[in-house]
């Protein structure tokens, strides 16, 4: 009836929306597009940059390795954080409300100290080595492996996988639940059949929060590798910020709209996939 | 019917926080019955109907299913199925799904289901729609669906938790019907409840009038309204006058100053009592003929009767005559013996059965004056 009436005050809610929408978002991705479409000398189109990316093979191996760790660790956390909030979301709300305080706090510290810990941790002289050898068992190298850069992933992204699968799960509500018992199910079948339903959108949600930025960290691998295991992500980092002048800019900027193009591919078939089966969803 | 009891509750009480909601139930129901609990929100229905289906562990007392202990039974293995009142549909499920889930647990064969399904919405009338999404169906439809997935399961015994409350009153009374069918065709238990008096006393063969946790009365339809057991039940069922009264000896009551004759026997010698005379049972007659005589204070045409308030005394009686008596009249009432309906003393006593403050009293009042006022505006505006 009065859809219009609200324009304006909408409108005005909006505005600083807007434009931190286009100061941080539009204006670099117009960058980004120019970077990787543009020849920085002539200004002329050209489509140099972005074969780079698919005609360099340590760039598509790197490429490789960003998208089997990521989705390895994006299954992993997703293994864990299922049956954490199925059982968080049975117990009592006080306890509940405790939990899910305690799963976030690490987040409120750094991501780069975070993971600088578990690599102190788990190097050749670090923590865990030294418990190892005081026990008389010999040394382990877990910094470098693939491990350990999946274990900086898990333990960094993982509390965005819980968050929404809890979120959904907790808003099933009992009433449905009690629905589901009347009607003959036990706690499995009850899972199986309406918990495992009606939380695929928030395992939709985590797992695009888990894998987007496993994807494209740089970071992690950089502790947690010593530099062993390149991702994309470094790759891309090497060459903006090592090759600046020789036209390291544009490759940068080429692959990362390539793999911005994939992630919002996949993203958009997951969505697809989880509208099928229940109403809206976050991107 | 058959005589064996299908659920027992015996000495139930539940409280939720130190508050008692169930406060030492006793009840039996046989199997095959159309039980209705009957009684005023938040006087513990619901919870009762959870105790049977299984949701609420009783803190005393036990639950028996067909002679079985079951209280430590959990929901899923009981041969109960429920109406929620609030219905709980799956929102991931269409209205066939939803129908079809209890009958999907049980694995019952394909074929049956679909056939089992497709009968059950033909029934609530909503097969037409059966692929539709139940978040788009309105109130009504929702209600018929939840009864549809309920029922098809074909349990023993039916929780019903006010299943009509969202529907019109057409396809209430339709329903009322068809429930009433469906129930004395399978001769599944049915356990209704309702706060619509009319609704319990017309389909059922026992109703349950509940107060505050604990149970007023149980019996037949007719003997809740002839014979109510308290002022409470006389005044939740019906329009009821109840005025004090003294029980001179057997068969014989005094009220407002006079003895009258009645049917009612087994009180002590001028136990003080309280006395149901229905608004229906009591004849209007000229004043110099009456038993008592008052003056009548209000009069509302019902459509196929006047509802009158008269004053005896001081106390209000309400009164329902078939011819119009002008407001300020003075008429006098017969009251025959058969009408005069005599209660033990209760905690109810003098709460109830009053029309002093009965509220068409007030309707009336506010509405000449709204048309006092629309026509000081009419002349006004002339
Ligand atoms: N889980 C609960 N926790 C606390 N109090 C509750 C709970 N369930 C019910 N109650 C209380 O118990 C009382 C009885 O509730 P119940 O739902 O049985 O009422 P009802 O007779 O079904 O009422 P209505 O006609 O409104 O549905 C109410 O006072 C209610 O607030
Ligand atoms: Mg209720």
């Amino acid at each position: 009836m009065n859809k219009r009436k609200g324009t304006f005050g909408t409108a005005a809610l909006n505005t600083p929306f807007v434009v931190w929408s286009a100061i941080f978002i539009i204006v670099p991705l117009i960058f980004v597009i120019y970077y990787s479409f543009f020849d920085q000398d002539s200004g002329v189109f050209t489509l140099d940059h972005v074969k780079y990316f698919f005609g360099n093979p340590s760039v598509l191996k790197s490429f490789g390795q960003s998208v089997w760790l990521s989705v390895a660790s994006t299954l992993i956390s997703l293994l864990i954080a299922y049956p954490f909030a199925y059982f968080l979301s049975k117990k009592r709300p006080a306890s509940q409300r405790v939990q899910m305080v305690l799963v976030m706090a690490p987040m409120w510290m750094n991501m780069v100290v975070r993971t600088y810990s578990w690599a102190t941790i788990l190097e050749k002289n670090g923590l865990l080595n030294n418990i190892l050898e005081s026990m008389g068992l010999g040394k382990i190298n877990i910094i470098g492996t693939s491990g350990a850069v999946i274990l900086g992933m898990v333990y960094n992204y993982l509390p965005y996988m819980i968050l929404p699968i809890y979120t959904s799960m907790s808003k099933i509500g009992t009433p449905l639940l009690e629905a589901a018992e009347d009607l003959g199910c036990n706690s499995f079948q009850k899972l199986t059949r309406v918990i495992m339903p009606l939380s695929l959108s928030g395992v939709v949600s985590g797992i695009i929060m888990v894998f987007v930025p496993s994807i494209s960290t740089f970071y992690i691998s950089q502790a947690m590798s010593d530099r062993k295991i390149l991702l994309i992500g470094d790759i891309i980092e090497s060459q903006i910020t090592g090759m600046w002048s020789t036209g390291g800019l544009n490759r940068g900027a080429a692959m990362s709209f390539v793999l911005m193009v994939i992630i919002l591919i996949c993203t958009f078939i997951m969505n697809k996939y989880a509208d099928s089966d229940e109403g809206g969803m976050m991107i | 019917m058959t005589d064996r009891n299908i659920i027992e509750l015996k000495n139930i009480t539940v409280s939720f926080d130190g508050d008692t909601v169930l406060d030492d139930l006793n009840l039996s129901i046989r199997d095959g019955e159309f039980v209705t609990f009957l009684g005023a929100s938040g006087c513990g229905k619901t919870t009762t109907l959870r105790v049977i289906a299984g949701f609420i562990t009783p803190d005393n007392g036990d639950v028996f299913f067909d002679g079985k202990r079951i209280n430590d039974l959990p929901p899923h293995k009981r041969n109960v199925n429920t109406i929620f009142q609030r219905y709980a549909l799956f929102p991931h499920l269409n209205i066939y799904d939803n129908v079809a889930f209890g009958l999907k647990v049980a694995k019952v064969p394909k074929d049956e289901i679909e056939r089992r399904v497709d009968e059950m919405l033909e029934l609530v009338n909503m097969k037409a729609m059966k692929y539709r999404k139940v978040q788009t169906l309105s109130g009504g439809q929702q209600q018929r669906v939840a009864i549809a997935r309920a029922l098809v399961n074909n349990p023993r015994v039916l929780l019903l938790d006010e299943p009509l409350a969202a529907l019109d009153y057409k396809l209430r009374k339709d329903m009322q019907n068809e429930l009433r069918r469906i129930q004395q065709t399978t001769g599944i238990t049915f356990i209704f409840v309702t706060h619509d008096q009319e609704e319990a006393l017309s389909m059922s063969d026992t109703v349950v009038v509940m107060n505050e946790g604990k149970i007023q009365q149980i019996g037949s339809p007719t003997d809740i309204y002839n014979e109510p057991k308290n002022a409470f039940v006389a005044d939740f069922i019906g329009e009821s006058n109840i005025i004090d009264g003294v029980m001179l000896e057997d068969y014989k009551v005094k009220l407002d100053g006079r003895e009258f004759v009645c049917l009612d026997k087994g009180f002590r010698k001028n136990e003080p009592v309280d006395v149901v005379i229905r608004p229906e049972d009591v004849d209007i007659v000229p004043a110099e003929k009456g038993e008592l005589t008052g003056e009548v204070t209000s009069n509302t045409f019902k459509g196929d009767y006047y509802e009158m308030i008269v004053d005896v005394c001081g106390f209000k009686w309400m009164v329902q005559a078939t011819d119009e008596t002008k407001v300020g009249a003075k008429i006098g009432l017969i009251i025959e013996p058969d009408a005069i309906h005599v209660m033990k003393k209760s905690k109810y006593s003098g709460k109830f059965g009053d029309y002093s403050t009965f509220s068409d009293e007030m309707d009336q009042m506010e509405e000449e004056e709204e048309e006092a006022e629309l026509e000081s505006e009419a002349t006004e505006n002339e």
